[in-house]
């Protein structure tokens, strides 16, 4: 069996185990609209600047989606994950996991905006900027916490070591991806949006090249 | 090599001779202050000049001075009356137009002494005229010409504004950055080398290189904090350089932590070495790719211009080049203590 076809395998087994499982989605999907509820009745004058708007948004969308990735090594236990390296190739499992949760995530963060529009309001007028600033930022989130999620798995305590080891490196790809959608907001003129773009496929690419690169170090145990 | 002498005098010598040197050379003579600043046409005008580290009195009928505008026309000091070696006043009479097509311009101020060298204070004063008359104004600046001017005093470091004294940090805050990231480098270079041959050692140099170097860069940030406060106002100021540093800081202390949730040693050892492959990978687009991409205060960054030219003459390429050899030579000293000192608690450990 090719590469790409034990990765097809694995994505599909994912959907599977996901939907069999429905509490894990739905979990996650009550939890972005209750902190969207929270940021709706705490600004109770309400988010007016497009700025706080985005702000709000990203860091809601930071937490969902550790609560979203930290499950995917954990929900399935060490004896299940040998089989799969044994059968597979160690690279299709996190690959496909990394597929995977950019989807999860991409899906998750338009689920995020349809609540912050519909409970806080919509701010955002360029659509198209928003849409691959999302879809730059899932896939930046994913593969950096898919990464982190695969080393702090082998500790004991591992959803606080998951944040520890994550959020130090996700704070540059958070400035960017802010500094992206204020431009989509239409609060500011297109600076150079371009090179923020760049720096997020760049940071990306780094991303997944150096998880390719190390998880074969990382899954043995 | 770790327990050979020969590097780490070297280092002493070195190390004592850029603190030395770095600390008692002193700054190039300069203008502190010229009042007035704003200077009208045709008047009989007395500057008084606030010298910086200059001898006036010792040069007191050598002192020569001249005002000089666009296209090398100058206007030379009537008068020069020397208050003591900090102060001095210079008298000019000026002409009823200038060499200008409009009502206003800008001039610098050029002092000259054999003692202190030739000085000059770049367009900082203003001239007006009340009528525009370039024909005249031409005849009248063309009387004086600019003279041969002394060389300075040799072996002193740039007066820059803003900068002053704090220029010798350079000896300091940079070449600790230079000894953090080779510390690093290092370090890297021995997680690769464990995950290689999952040698226990490999792992205890990188552990020791990273201490040493975490130290090297919270003193890299310190003393850069320190020279923020004098040169941008505030010992922090949110600049992405400082914000990307910090980012750099915790990620490094991350490393630590990890090492700390694992019980067994090889998995702890393993884990940690990609970690810091990953972490090195991350440094160094924080430090030296997004600062240089968006808006910052520091130099090399934003599109200001990094230290060099002016700034870093060649009395002061003497001294920071040993620093930066200096510097690293002491982290690879402090990283080998280190290191020596987690085999021997291994070695109690295993006993």
């Amino acid at each position: 069996m090719n590469f790409f076809a034990q990765i097809g395998i694995l994505l599909r087994k994912e959907l599977v185990l996901e939907l069999r499982m429905g509490y894990a989605i739905s979990g996650i999907l009550l939890y972005v609209l209750s902190t969207v509820f929270i940021v709706y009745a705490a600004f109770f004058q309400g988010v007016n600047s497009p700025m706080l708007w985005v702000t709000l948004f990203w860091i809601i969308m930071l937490f969902a989606s550790v609560n979203a990735i930290v499950k995917s090594f954990v929900q399935e236990n060490g004896a299940r994950q040998l089989y799969y390296y044994g059968l597979l190739d160690p690279l299709a499992v996190i690959v496909s996991k990394m597929i995977y949760n950019i989807s999860l995530l991409f899906f998750l963060s338009l689920l995020t905006w349809a609540a912050m529009a519909f409970i806080v309001g919509n701010k955002v007028e360029e659509f198209s900027a928003f849409l691959l600033a999302l879809f730059l930022g899932s896939a930046g989130f994913s593969i950096l916490f898919t990464f982190v999620a695969a080393i702090s798995s082998k500790a004991d305590n591992n959803s606080t070591l998951l944040a520890i080891l994550s959020f130090p490196l996700v704070i540059p790809i958070l400035m960017t991806l802010i500094k992206l959608s204020v431009v989509a907001t239409g609060m500011l003129e297109d600076t150079g949006i371009s090179k923020d773009i760049g720096i997020l496929v760049a940071i990306d690419l780094v991303l997944a090249g150096l998880t390719l690169v190390l998880y074969p170090f990382l899954w043995r145990d | 090599m770790i327990r050979q002498s020969w590097w780490k005098i070297l280092a002493v010598v070195i190390l004592v001779y850029t603190i030395l040197a770095g600390m008692l050379i002193p700054l190039k003579p300069g203008i502190a202050e010229v009042t007035p600043r704003a200077l009208q046409a045709g008047t009989e005008v007395e500057l008084t000049v606030t010298g910086y580290n200059s001898y006036y009195s010792k040069a007191k009928n050598e002192l020569r001075a001249w005002l000089k505008l666009k296209g090398d026309v100058v206007l030379k000091a009537a008068r020069i009356e020397v208050l003591n070696d900090r102060t001095m006043k210079l008298h000019f009479i000026l002409p009823q137009y200038l060499p200008s097509d409009s009502k206003d311009d800008a001039c610098s101020l050029i002092l000259d002494s054999p003692i202190d060298g030739a000085i000059v204070l770049p367009e900082g004063i203003a001239l007006t005229q009340d009528s525009v008359n370039l024909l005249e104004g031409k005849k009248l600046w063309s009387v004086d010409k600019m003279e041969e001017l002394n060389a300075g005093p040799k072996l002193t470091f740039p007066y820059r504004s803003v900068l002053y004294e704090s220029i010798r940090n350079q000896y300091f805050h940079v070449p600790l950055w230079f000894a953090m990231i080779f510390l690093f480098l290092f370090s890297v270079n021995f997680s690769i080398r464990y995950l290689r041959t999952y040698d226990p050692d490999a792992d205890q140099r990188t552990l020791a290189l990273n201490r040493a170097g975490f130290v090297f860069g919270l003193l890299g940030t310190v003393t850069g904090a320190i020279w923020a406060k004098y040169t941008w106002g505030a010992f922090w100021s949110w600049d992405v350089k400082q914000n990307m540093t910090a980012v750099a800081l915790l990620i490094y202390s991350a490393y630590f932590i990890l090492r700390g949730a694992f019980q067994d040693e090889e998995k702890k050892a393993r884990l940690s070495a990609v970690y810091n492959i990953f972490a090195f990978a991350a440094l160094i687009p924080l430090l030296f790719v997004i600062p240089r991409m968006t808006d910052s205060l520091h130099p090399g960054n934003g599109g200001n211009p990094a230290f060099g030219g002016e700034d870093l003459d060649n009395t002061m390429r003497m001294v920071f080049y040993p620093a930066g050899i200096g510097w690293t030579l002491l982290g690879f000293w402090v990283a080998s203590v280190a290191y020596r000192v987690e085999k021997l608690q291994q070695r109690l450990l295993d006993a």
